[in-house]
C-alpha cells in the first residue's frame, strides 16, 4: 500500500512538472532558444495569482487563463522587441542573453515583492480525497489541489496539441520548426511566428505559475529550480514532442518518487540528473522525440 | 677619512629624526583624535545574494543599536562620550570574501572591534583574521560550538549550542506526552540544520523516545511526498523537521496533503518568521519551535533599550515589523560591546576583551555571560508555539506567555 501511495504522489507531481515544462519544450523545439527565462515567468505566474488571490480574491485556477494572457503579452513583447535579434545567432548566444534577462527579472522581482516566501492559502482549503473512505480495502490519500494541478496540466498540453494541430498559426509552427526556410518560402512571416511561439511559451509557463501557487512556496529565488526540472522533462520526454511533455513530466516525477523511497530524499535531486545523463548518452532524442514538432 | 663618516652619521641621524617626526607627528594626532572620535567597528555582511535577506536584518539590528546610542551622546568612555561609526562591507554570500574584507577592515579602515559574518561557516573563517590583529570581535550567528574550539581569545558569540534548542524542548514534549514513543525526523541535509536534527535524535533518545525515522533531505527539494508517506506510516507521535523557511512551507503543505496527524509537529527555524505563519495559514497552528531570541519574550535589562518589550517597540517602529532572532542578535552584539567598553572604561583592546570575558550583561536579549571559548551559555533560548496565528512563549518559565498544546491539523 505505502508504494501505492508512492506511486500516486508521483503521477501527481509529474503532473505538475509536466505543466512547468510544456512551454519551455515548445519553445527549445520550434525557435531553437533554451529559455533560460522560463523558471522566471512561472515565478511571475505564481506572484500574479498571490496578489489576484490576496487583494482581489480571485481563486487561482480562475486566474488561470488571466496570467496566460498576461504573460503572452509579456512573452510576446520580450522576443520581438529582445530574442528577435539572436534568433539566428548559435544557440549559446540566444542562452546567455535570456540567462542575462532573467538575472534582470529575477533582481526585479526581488525588489518588487521582497525575498519572503508567499503561498496561496486557500480559504477554505481543497482538502484531500482520502480513497479507504470509499474503498476501504485502499489506504491512499490524494490531495484535491495537485489532483486539479494535474487535470489543468492536461487540459493544456490538450490545449497545444490542438492549437498546433488543427490552427492555421499552429500548422505555420509546426512549419516553422521543420525547416523555417522553406516555412518562410511558403509565405509564413517567421518573425512573427517566433513571437507568437515565444508568447506561448510564456502563457503556459504563468499558467503553470497560477496553478502552482497553491502548492509550492512562491519566491524570487525558486525560477532556478523549475527551470531546472523544465529540462530533464524535455530531455526525457523528448524536444519536439507535445505528449512527450506529460511523459517526461509523469516519469520524472515517478522516478524522484520512488528514488526518494528507495535510495532516501537526499538522493532523489542526484537520481533525475544522472538519468539525464544517461538518456543524454544511449537515447539523446529522449522517449518519445523525434524530428519535427509533434 | 674619520671626518667624513662621522658626517655621514651626522646626516644620517638628522634625516632619521626628520623621518621619525613626519611619520609619528600624524599618528600622533590620530591617537589624541582616537581617544575623542567615533567608536569604528567593522561589519561585512552578505547584503546581496542568497544571505542577503539575514544579512539585512543584522545591519538594521546594528543600525538601531548604533542609532540609539549616538542619539544618547555615544558610548560612555571613561567619562567621554564618543560616538558610534560601524563600516559595512558587502562580501556577496561568499565566505572567502567575507575573510578578504574582515582584514581590510583591520589594515585599511584600521576598526577598532568588529561584528562577525553571518552564519557559523562565515564566522569562524573570519576570527582567524580578528585573532592575528587582536581585535575584540562579536559573533551575533554562530552557534555551532566548533566554532568556538580554536582556543581563540578575542572571539564572543551571543547564540547558545545548538543543543541548548533540543533538551529543553524534547523536555517539555516528553512532560507534556509522556506516554508517547515514536519520534520521526526529517532534517534538511545542510550544516546547521542537520547538526540541529542529529540534536533532536540524541535529546529524543536520552527521553526513552525510539526514532523511527530519520532522514536527509537534499537542498533545493521539490517535493517531500515520499518522505512524508513513509513517516505517515511510522505513525509517529512526533515530527521534527529542520530546514529553512520554503522547506517549512512545503513540508507542512504536504504533511497536510497526506492526512499526517502526529500529537505534536516540531519545525527548525522557520516558525520563528512571521512569513512561515502567513503562508501556512491554519496549518501553523500548534507547530512548536525553538530559536534564541524571541519578541515575546520579557527580559528587563541594563543596556540601551532597557527591556525586550522596548526594543520590540522602537524595532517595530522603525522598520515596520517585528524583529525576528536575526535582527535583535544584530542589536544584542552592540549593546554587549557598548557595556563592555562601558566596564572597561577605555577602548583598549585588551581591557575590552577581558571585561568581554567576564561576562554578567543583562541585554534586551538575555542575560549574556560566556563560556572560556567565547560562546554563550547564559540564557535558555525560549520555546514557542503558534498559537491561534500568534507566537506564543511556552518555555522557559520566566519569560512564558502560555502553555503548550498538543494535536495539529
Amino acid at each position: 500500500m505505502l508504494a501505492l501511495q508512492i506511486l500516486v504522489n508521483g503521477i501527481l507531481l509529474g503532473g505538475i512538472y509536466a505543466s512547468i515544462a510544456g512551454g519551455f519544450s515548445l519553445v527549445w523545439g520550434v525557435l531553437n532558444v533554451i529559455n533560460i527565462l522560463h523558471g522566471s515567468f512561472v515565478v511571475l505566474g505564481a506572484y500574479m495569482a498571490f496578489f489576484a488571490y490576496t487583494l482581489l480574491g480571485i481563486h487561482p485556477y480562475l486566474f488561470v487563463p488571466i496570467a496566460a494572457l498576461l504573460l503572452f503579452a509579456i512573452g510576446l513583447a520580450v522576443q520581438y522587441a529582445i530574442v528577435n535579434r539572436v534568433i539566428d545567432a548559435p544557440v549559446l548566444v540566444s542562452l546567455t542573453l535570456t540567462f542575462g534577462l532573467t538575472l534582470f527579472l529575477d533582481n526585479v522581482m526581488l525588489n518588487a515583492f521582497k525575498a519572503d516566501f508567499r503561498k496561496v492559502n486557500l480559504r477554505p482549503p481543497l482538502g484531500i480525497i482520502d480513497v479507504s473512505d470509499y474503498l476501504p480495502a485502499i489506504d491512499i490519500i490524494v490531495p484535491v489541489d495537485r489532483l486539479a494541478s494535474m487535470a489543468f496540466a492536461i487540459l493544456l498540453v490538450a490545449l497545444l496539441y490542438w492549437l498546433l494541430r488543427r490552427t492555421s498559426i499552429g500548422r505555420a509552427i509546426v512549419a516553422v520548426r521543420m525547416d523555417r526556410y522553406a516555412a518562410s518560402l511558403m509565405g509564413v512571416d517567421t518573425r512573427i511566428i517566433f513571437a507568437v511561439t515565444f508568447g506561448i511559451g510564456a502563457a503556459m509557463a504563468g499558467a503553470a505559475g497560477a496553478l502552482l501557487s497553491p502548492i509550492f512556496p512562491i519566491s524570487p529565488l525558486a525560477s532556478t529550480a523549475y527551470l531546472g526540472k523544465a529540462f530533464v522533462i524535455c530531455i526525457l520526454g523528448g524536444l519536439g514532442s507535445v505528449t512527450g511533455v506529460l511523459v517526461g513530466g509523469v516519469a520524472l516525477g515517478v522516478l524522484e518518487s520512488f528514488g526518494a523511497y528507495i535510495f532516501g530524499p537526499e538522493h532523489s535531486l542526484t537520481l533525475s540528473f544522472t538519468l539525464l545523463i544517461l538518456l543524454l548518452i544511449f537515447r539523446p532524442t529522449g522517449l518519445l522525440g523525434k524530428r519535427g514538432f509533434i | 677619512m674619520r671626518d667624513r663618516t662621522h658626517a655621514w652619521m651626522r646626516l644620517g641621524q638628522v634625516l632619521s629624526l626628520a623621518i621619525a617626526l613626519l611619520a609619528f607627528g600624524p599618528l600622533s594626532r590620530s591617537l589624541a583624535q582616537a581617544q575623542t572620535g567615533p567608536i569604528r567597528v567593522g561589519a561585512p555582511l552578505p547584503l546581496t545574494g542568497p544571505l542577503s535577506p539575514e544579512g539585512i536584518k543584522l545591519q538594521q539590528g546594528y543600525e538601531i543599536w548604533k542609532d540609539e546610542v549616538n542619539a544618547a551622546g555615544g558610548i560612555n568612555v571613561g567619562g567621554t562620550k564618543r560616538p558610534v561609526e560601524i563600516v559595512y562591507y558587502d562580501y556577496q554570500s561568499a565566505t572567502p570574501k567575507a575573510v578578504q574584507l574582515a582584514e581590510k577592515l583591520v589594515t585599511d579602515d584600521k576598526v577598532d572591534f568588529m561584528f562577525s559574518p553571518f552564519g557559523s561557516g562565515a564566522t569562524k573563517a573570519a576570527s582567524t583574521v580578528a585573532e592575528k590583529y587582536q581585535i575584540p570581535t562579536l559573533a551575533p550567528t554562530a552557534s555551532s560550538v566548533e566554532v568556538y574550539d580554536q582556543g581563540y581569545k578575542y572571539l564572543f558569540g551571543t547564540f547558545t549550542p545548538n543543543d541548548t534548542l533540543s533538551e529543553p524542548l524534547t523536555e517539555l514534549i516528553r512532560a507534556k506526552m509522556p506516554n508517547a514513543k515514536k519520534v520521526a525526523i526529517l532534517a534538511r541535509n545542510d550544516l546547521y540544520p542537520l547538526a540541529i536534527g542529529v540534536e533532536f535524535e540524541k535529546s529524543a533518545k536520552k527521553r526513552g523516545f525510539d526514532v523511527v525515522y530519520f532522514e536527509k533531505y537534499a537542498i533545493n527539494t521539490l517535493d517531500h511526498a515520499s518522505a512524508l508517506t513513509e513517516i505517515r506510516n511510522t505513525k509517529a507521535d512526533w515530527i521534527v523537521a529542520t530546514g529553512y523557511t520554503n522547506d517549512m512551507i512545503l513540508v507542512r503543505k504536504q504533511m497536510a496533503d497526506l492526512g499526517i496527524k502526529a500529537q505534536a509537529i516540531t519545525m527548525i527555524n522557520a516558525p520563528a518568521y512571521q512569513e512561515f505563519i502567513d503562508a501556512t495559514g491554519p496549518l501553523s497552528e500548534n507547530v512548536t519551535s525553538a530559536g534564541w531570541w524571541h519578541p515575546a519574550a520579557r527580559y528587563k535589562s541594563k543596556d540601551i533599550f532597557g527591556s525586550t518589550e522596548r526594543y520590540t517597540e522602537l524595532f517595530q517602529k522603525k522598520f515596520k515589523y517585528v524583529p525576528d532572532y536575526t535582527a535583535a542578535t544584530g542589536s544584542a552584539v552592540g549593546v554587549l560591546l557598548q557595556m563592555a567598553i562601558e566596564r572597561a572604561g577605555t577602548t583598549d583592546r585588551v581591557k575590552v576583551r577581558d571585561a568581554l570575558a567576564a561576562g554578567g550583561y543583562d541585554t534586551f536579549f538575555g542575560p549574556l555571560s560566556f563560556t572560556p571559548a567565547g560562546q554563550a551559555i547564559s540564557y535558555v533560548p525560549p520555546i514557542f508555539q503558534i498559537q491561534d496565528g500568534k507566537t506564543i512563549v511556552v518555555a522557559p518559565d520566566a519569560v512564558k506567555s502560555g502553555d503548550l498544546k498538543l494535536g495539529v491539523r
